[in-house]
Formats: C-alpha cells, structure tokens, sequence
C-alpha cells in the first residue's frame, strides 16, 4: 500500500498557473532590464575602469594575470572577459554585454532567495525592483566585475540558505563552487563569507548535523584554490600600484552608499533630499510593528548581509585604510531589496499597496534622471570629451590628461593628430605605481611641451588630490583660451602654450 | 530558536539595546556640539528619562529563572468580590454567572454595589440580580474611598481568608479559582494577579488600541515584574490573601490607582506577589474614546501620585527590585512631558532656526538609526512580537493625557475615582484629539515658514521628517477619536461565550 499522504502533492492547475504567470512576470522584469541596458547605459561612454578592463584583458594571459595583479583586483571576471572579447569582439559595447547577461540572470535569483527565505510576493517584488534598479542598471552595463559579483552573491546566499534550511548535498557542492569563483571575482567576496560565518555562529544549531565540519573543509579547500593567487600578487609585491586616491568616509558617505543602492546615481541637490528624510525610516520601523510578524533566523541573515559588509567595509575604512566605494559593497544591495520589499509586505495590505506603488514610480522617475542628467555624478562623458577635442586639436597640439590612468579612456577614443601624454607621465608598461605629484617635475614636462607644441588640451578628471594645483599652475603661466565640462569632474581646458612657430615635421 | 535559546536571544538584543542606549546618550551629552542650550537641556532631560525606561524595561524583562509553589488540592474559602457601580444588569449578571460556575470547593459570591453611594439610577439592579442567583449583594450607603471603600466595606462584612476580585464586566472561566488559589500554599505570597483581557478588543478602533496597549503590559511586563517579585495588583482578575490587606488596612483609599499603592504597600510588609501568564477571565474595553481617556487619565494619575506621594525610592521593605519596578512602572506616565518636547523640537526650529545640536543630520542618523531599530526589535522579540503600531501610536499620543495628570498633580487638584464605562458614551469626542490636529497645522506652517527662510536645505527637511514621525504615529489615535460609536453593539459581545485566548504564550 502507498501512503498517499506521504506523497507531495500533484501540481494543481492552479498552481501551475500561478508558477507561470510569475515565469512571465520574471521574463518581463529580465526583458524590461536588458532593453534599458543595452539601449540606454550599454551605449554610454567608456569610463575608466572599464578602459583598465579592457587594456588589462587585451594582454595575454599571463600579462593579464600581471596586470590585474597590480590592481586592486582578482582575475575570474577579466579572465572571462579575455574570452569573451576573442570571440565576440573588443569594443566597448559588445564587453558590456557580459556583464549585462550576468545582471539580468541576479533578477531571477533574487526572486528565488526572496521565495527561500520570505515568500513568493516578496521575491517578486524583490526582483521587480532590482530590474528597475538605477544602481543594479548602472553596473549591469559597466564592462567591469560588480555585475558578476552581485550575480555570484546572491547565488552563493541562495545555497547558504538552501543548506540552512535543508542540508542536501547538491547545495554543498554548489556552495563550495560558487565560493571559489566568488573568491575570484571580488575581494570583497570575503565580506559575503565573514557574515555568513557570523551568522553561522548565532544559529550553528539551526543548520543541519556536521555542518562545521563541511563548512570548514569547503572553506579550507576553497581558500587553497584562492591561495595560488595571493601568493602571486604578494611575490609581485605590486598589489598597491594603481589603487585609486580615496579618502576616509564620512557618516554622510554610509547613508550615500545605501542611498545609491535604492535611489541610484543622483545630483546632490537630489541626494541631499533623499538622504535628510532618514528620520522617515523611524517611521518605516515603527510601521513594522505588526502582531505575530516575527523576524526568522533566514531574514535576519539577509539582515546581517544588508548591513555588515557595509558597516564592515566603513569601520575598516575608519580604522585601516580607506576603500569604501558602493561599487564594492554591490554585494549587499540583494539583501537590502529583500529587506526592504519584506518590510513593505509587514504592513497592512492597503498601505502595503500604496508603498509598493509609490516605491515603483520614484524608482522609476529616479532611474529617468539618472539617464537623462548629465550632471549624475556616475556619468564619464569622455567620448564627448575626446569628440569634443578631436574636432579642435592639431597635430601642432598636445593633449594632456590628468590623472595620469585617465590616458586609458581618451587613448580609446581619440584618433586624432595630436601628442598624447600625462601629467606626471607615467609609463604603463612599466611596472611600478604612478608617479607621485611634484611641482618641479611638471614643470620641467611642461617646458618641454611648450618647446614642441601650440596648444595644451588639459583633460582634468579623477582629482588625485593635486587637478587643482596643476590647472593653477597652466592658470598662471598660459593663457586659457576655452574650458568646457562634459560630466561631473571631466574637465577640458585648451590653453595658448607658445607662441613660437613649431618645428616642421620631416 | 535552538541554537541561540529564546532567552539567550533576549539577553543578547537586551544587553545591546543597554550598550546602544549608553552610548546614544553619552555622544548626544557629551560629544556633539551643542546648539541652544536651552533645547540642549531639554533635549538631555528627554535622553535622561529615555535612557532610565530603557534601562528599567530591560531590568523588567531579562529573563530570569524562577520558580513558585503551586498546590492544586490547595481549598482555603475565597469571597468572590463583584465590584458594581450602576454597570448595565445585563454585564453583571454575565460576569455573577460566570463567577458561579468556577470550579472550586469552598467560595461565596459577592456583588459589591456602589450604584446607590454613586447614585446611579439603576443601582437596585445589582441587587435583583443578587436575588435572582442567589447570591449576597452588598450595598454601600455611605461614600468614601470610591472602589477601594467598596471593597473595603465587603472585607468588614465577609470573613473568608481570601477574596477575589472581578470588575463588574470581567467573565471569569471556570478555573479560574484553581488556576490561582494554589500559589497561596505559599504562607508568604500576599496576592496574586491574572491578565485583563478584553473580548471586544476587534470592536473598533479605541477597543483595539485599548487592548494593544495592554498586551505589552500583561504580556513582557508584568510576566518580567512576577520573576523579581514585582507584579502589582491591576484591580480586577486578582485574588488576595485577607491578612495582607488587613496588614495594610485594606484597599488603599487615598489614590484613585488604589490596587496600585495597595500592592506597593502589601510588598512593603514582605509580602510575595504572583502574576498568572494565563487568561482567566474576560472583560471589556473601553467602546468610546472618552471611556479611555478617563480610563488613562486615572491609571496615569494614580501612578504619578505614587511617585510624587509615596516615592517607592524611600519606601522602607521593599527589595531593590521592587523600587527599580514601581518607579519605573509608575514614572512611564511622564513621557508626556517627553512626548511633547520632542514633538516640539522641529517645530521650534520651523519657527526659530534654534536647534539643541548643531551636528550634521547625518552624525545623528549614524548613532540614532541603530540605537532605535535595535530598541524596536528588542521591544518586539521581549514581547512575543505583540506590540503593534497602534499600541505605540496610543501610547505617544496619549502625552495630552499624561500632561493633564501631571498638571494636576502640581496643582493638588482633586480628581474622583471614576468608573469606566462599560458601554460606549455617545457624543463626538474628537475634540480630544484637539492638540495633535493643531501640531499637524503647525507643522504645515512651520515648514512653509522655515523653507521661506532658508530653503529646502537638509535641516528642514530633516526637521520636517522628524515632523511626520509624530504626524503619522497621531493618526490612528485621531481616526479612533473621530470614528462614530454604536453604544448597543456591545450586548451581544458581553453575553457571548468566552473562546480567545491571547496573552498565552
């Protein structure tokens, strides 16, 4: 005899319907999601670090390794990206592509962690609002790794859960992969591990039997696999040279981080709005004051994962060394939509609604204005820029950019007659970090251009602490002739640097 | 939870919650900058007295094991005490049949009529319905002492070792006696206190506050009081040894919170208390918004007598813990003051441009956001995820209440014992809510008057989201003043039988 109790039961129509229309509903948001990236942010101009992405896997392998090694970063997404670009071509667009593939597939995952852990309204609602997100489009077409991480994250969380709620062996093995390649695609991966083991520790009893012991082998085995490449970065020895200028945060900078999380990328008029409602959030909590509405274990771990690596990452930050960057911290921007939609689903349906309605439209005219402003501070118009200098420069003129790795992105795009260089100069296929700011130095480079050209287009972006003393320094000994801005920080000016005739070129 | 036990969770989110608190309070006294220093002071005063309610919530609820005699063969004679001041007969008699069918060997059932000393029209009622069951009522002739003389007037007329006390409305269940008579097998425990529970709490929106509110209280509070030998007396539900009270010359009849000074005085002679986390009885709520406000009124009244009169600081025989426990029970009814400044605070910078800090609103969100979310939560998992928003909007916007009862304190205004209604009283009430609706106003101006100063700069923006902190936590409070009440809807309520259980966990 079968105990027919014992069986789960059959799939009814309903249910089969339900589970269809969010299918469609999910192929909707991916759909709404990739239209808006490859059509609107996939078509932007190149910024710097995807310029770095694109110098850096142009290389051989092990030239790739030895270059990625000297950034800041891990190899996995630019070893792809290597691929990638062989086979489908190295322009701009087609390189964001892949980190477009690997936003749309987090929208799904998102929904499943949602359904995991919360419900299936609240992954819905989830998904629906990391496919309109302005911070997750915005990096979804950045040709840089923050896509993938995101992607990786949410993944890893999703087996973590899986594990903590059941212990089936193909959740460990997912485990364990997704936390080598995560270990791969950011250092800041580790921030994802950190809080999973603190959370570990709260409710260890909670997770199925030996589960310390698998944990602690994957981890193990994982990091071997993770070590062959801080060994190689540490016998280089040149893992600093081409870390960005970054200053220690401020408490305006860790409400920044999650307000570009849920409002994107917006002016400061606009963000000085949004951020000085926070009291509004007092509110929110007092709203979540619902009878039998308790927190599980499962949603305080999506709880810790919204705000440990963050807090984490500005603590350090504080302490340590500064690198706190939103970017970085993408890794907790699933987590905090979940919160954030699981929140909204406490409340009475009716205000539930009316919330849910009005975080869609501000998310979406908020995503408008990150598109149409050019003044959004994430924006790097260097293609205008260029486009702008190449009309204009001659073969009698000198371009000068500033920081000097700003070269990467106007080397993409300027084809023109001109000489290019930077001030202080710097030789990128030499290893070694970028030449620090001296006064004498840049004046003994800018005799020199003086002695062989006309004109100095000064390209100043990515302040490292010294845009202002060298623009101050051209101010006071040529004349500027025209100044133009093209996005937050991107600068030209076209400064008269001789009046002599130059040499004729044979 | 298993791997982190329910109280280990507790004690971590509590100790938390001190930590955050402590260290809330010392950035914001002594390491921002400070604006006017009047607001500075007033702001700090509002800190001190948050930061000691923290501190006395958390010393009520960390969990603690403790453990208490009980005999269930326990028989000792109870008076059943059914306290009536001109109640409806119907409310009565539900309350004397209910009374009668508790299951226990030895008990005789009272009705205490006050009609005719509180000359009610109806106060022969009482005594019909004694007739009917069979039962004794006593009837008070000469006034004094409000409930408290009622009940003392029966004490003089009964002679059983114990006494139990219903308010006229409050049904108890059929175990009632055996659920609470075996704690008094213990020779030392003076009386013992089961929940309130209100059955038409879904009626409408004051009983629905009403009960919200009560549920903290009989839940996280009084089960935290029970295990440091702090529950006090809540003046129905409860039974009481007979030499306790004598010991302390009966219900005390000098404030209109009467079981709350009697129990502070029973625990002054050494006495022990019990709270039973179970629901033994049903009552009702207040229907109308005016029941509970006088409802409030009295509680917070009475309790800030016991602070200004018989400050259990100096109240020789009690424990440590049973001082911490009845000043800060009875000192909760001060945050109108802190309500009100804190309210006041963005309007003052609306109309002024004075601020008590001058830090970057971003420093404060930096030390506020955790401390308060941490303090939500920890209200949350300390009260069985019960407290609701509602209970919290009732409580804040009660501060005109608790403002009114301070005032009369200062002015040693009288103030009568006075019953609430069982039935809802007709009549608008929204007048009540007068104060909240001017704030809404002021607040309206005032960020017009401020954003015509300086502009829609982040002070005012910050200001006018602190603001509507305090707007949208009055609204349920006003909805419930407005809302239109339908005095006979609660017959059927009070006659139905008896089947929800809430406060058990």
């Amino acid at each position: 005899m079968i105990d027919v109790t014992a069986l789960p039961p059959a799939p009814t129509r309903g249910r089969k319907k339900k589970s269809f229309k969010i299918l469609l509903l999910l192929l909707g948001f991916m759909l709404f999601a990739t239209l808006v990236d490859v059509f609107v942010f996939a078509r932007t101009s190149l910024q710097l670090d995807e310029s770095q992405s694109l110098f850096q896997v142009s290389r051989n392998i092990p030239g790739l390794l030895n270059l990625v090694a000297q950034d800041v970063h891990v190899p996995g997404y630019h070893l792809l990206l290597h691929f990638w670009i062989l086979l489908f071509g190295s322009d701009i667009t087609t390189a964001r592509y892949l980190s477009i593939i690997f936003f749309v597939a987090t929208i799904p995952v998102v929904y499943l962690l949602g359904k995991n852990v919360f419900s299936r309204r609240v992954g819905l609602f989830a998904a629906l609002l990391i496919a309109i997100s302005p911070f997750m489009l915005w990096y979804g077409a950045v040709a840089r790794m923050y896509s993938m991480l995101a992607l990786v994250t949410v993944v890893h969380q999703l087996f973590f859960v899986k594990i903590y709620k059941t212990g089936k062996p193909i959740y460990w093995i997912g485990y364990f992969f997704m936390t080598i390649i995560g270990l791969y695609t950011h250092y800041f991966f580790s921030f994802v591990l950190l809080t999973e083991a603190i959370f570990y520790i709260f409710y260890r009893k909670r997770f199925p039997p030996h589960s310390f012991v698998k944990f602690l082998i994957s981890l193990l085995i994982a990091f071997a696999t993770f070590a062959p490449w801080l060994l190689y970065v540490y016998r280089l020895g040149l893992a600093s040279n081409d870390q960005p200028y970054l200053t220690i945060p401020s408490s305006g900078d860790l409400f920044d981080a999650y307000a570009q999380f849920l409002f994107g990328f917006q002016t400061n008029g606009i963000n000085t709005f949004i951020v000085s409602l926070w009291p509004i959030l007092v509110l929110a909590a007092f709203f979540t004051l619902q009878r039998k509405k308790r927190t599980t274990p499962a949603s305080i771990f999506l709880i810790f994962m919204a705000v440990l690596p963050v807090l984490g990452a500005f603590v350090i930050s504080l302490l340590v060394k500064p690198f706190f960057l939103s970017r970085y911290l993408i890794i907790s921007l699933p987590s905090l939509i979940l919160i954030f939609a699981w929140v909204i689903s406490i409340y009475p349906i009716k205000i539930q609604r009316i919330i849910q309605a009005a975080v869609v439209a501000g998310t979406l005219i908020l995503l408008m204005i990150e598109i149409i402003n050019p003044n959004s501070p994430i924006k790097e118009d260097y293609k205008d820029a260029v486009a702008y200098v190449s009309s204009q420069a001659t073969a009698q003129d000198v371009i000068v950019a500033t920081a000097p790795f700003t070269i990467y992105p106007i080397e993409y795009y300027y084809q023109g007659p001109a000489a290019l260089t930077t001030q202080p100069i710097w030789n990128r296929f030499v290893s070694g970090s970028v030449p620090a700011y001296n006064p004498k130095t840049v004046v003994a480079q800018t005799n020199e251009n003086v002695l062989n050209y006309q004109h100095a287009w000064l390209i100043l972006s990515y302040d490292q602490g010294y845009n202002t003393k060298l623009k101050n320094y051209y101010d006071s000994r040529f004349q500027l002739l025209e100044h133009k801005q093209f996005s937050p920080g991107l600068v030209v000016y076209e400064y008269k640097i001789s009046y002599n005739k130059p040499l004729s070129i044979p | 939870m298993n791997s982190i036990s329910s109280a280990k969770a507790n004690r971590l989110f509590l100790l938390l919650n001190v930590v955050l608190a402590i260290a809330y309070f010392i950035c914001i006294a002594f390491f921002f900058p400070i604006g006017n220093p009047v607001l500075f002071g007033l702001l700090i005063g509002c800190e001190v007295f948050h930061l000691l309610q923290a501190l006395g919530y958390v010393h009520t609820v960390w969990p603690r094991k403790h453990s208490k005699e009980f005999e269930t063969s326990f028989s000792e004679p109870v008076a059943v005490y059914i306290t009536v001041t001109g109640e409806p007969a119907d409310i009565v008699e539900a309350t004397v049949r209910g009374a009668l069918s508790m299951e226990y060997p030895a008990f005789n059932v009272y009705i205490l009529n006050d009609g005719y000393v509180a000359n009610r029209e109806n106060w022969q009622e009482a005594e019909e319905v004694a007739l009917k069951y069979g039962i004794t009522c006593i009837t008070r002739t000469t006034p004094g002492g409000a409930k408290a003389g009622n009940i003392n007037n029966a004490l003089s007329k009964t002679t059983e070792p114990f006494v139990v006390v219903f308010d006229a409305d409050h049904i108890p269940k059929s175990h009632f006696l055996w659920s609470l008579m075996g704690y008094f097998v213990d020779k030392r425990v003076g009386f013992v206190q089961s929940p309130q529970f209100y059955k038409n709490q879904d009626q409408n929106l004051v009983t629905a506050g009403s009960w919200e509110q009560q549920e903290l209280f009989f839940g996280a509070i009084l089960k935290g009081k029970d295990a440091i030998n702090s529950a006090f007396m809540c003046g129905t539900n409860m039974a009481v040894r007979r030499k306790a009270l004598e010991q302390v010359g009966g219900m005390s009849e000098f404030s209109i919170a009467e079981d709350f000074l009697t129990s502070l005085l029973i625990h002054q002679k050494k006495w022990k208390s019990v709270y039973v986390d179970a629901v033994l009885a049903e009552g009702l709520a207040p229907e109308d918004f005016l029941s509970y406000y006088k409802q409030q009124f009295r509680w917070a009244r009475g309790s800030l007598e016991v602070v200004f009169k018989y400050n259990p600081l100096f109240r020789k025989g009690l424990t440590t813990n049973q001082r911490i426990q009845y000043l800060s029970s009875a000192s909760f009814y001060l945050s109108g003051v802190v309500v009100l400044i804190n309210a006041l605070l963005p309007l003052v910078y609306f109309y002024s441009g004075l601020q008590p800090l001058t830090i970057s609103t971003m420093t404060l969100a930096l030390f506020f956001l955790p401390y308060i979310f941490i303090v939500l939560y920890t209200v949350q998992l300390t009260s069985g995820f019960s407290y609701t928003f509602r209970a919290l909007s009732f409580s804040i916007s009660s501060f005109p209440i608790h403002l009114q009862a301070i005032w009369q304190i200062i002015t040693r205004k009288k103030s009568g014992f006075v019953v609430t209604s069982k039935r809802a009283i007709k009549g608008n009430h929204s007048y009540l809510v007068t104060p909240h609706i001017v704030y809404i106003v002021l607040v309206i101006l005032g960020v017009i008057v401020g954003s015509l100063r300086e502009g829609l700069n982040a002070s005012i923006l910050s200001n006018a989201a602190w603001s509507l902190v305090y707007v949208f936590t009055f609204i349920p409070f006003i909805m419930a003043a407005f809302q239109k009440f339908t005095p006979d809807s609660n017959e059927e309520i009070a006659l139905k039988p008896v089947t929800k259980e809430v406060i058990n966990d």
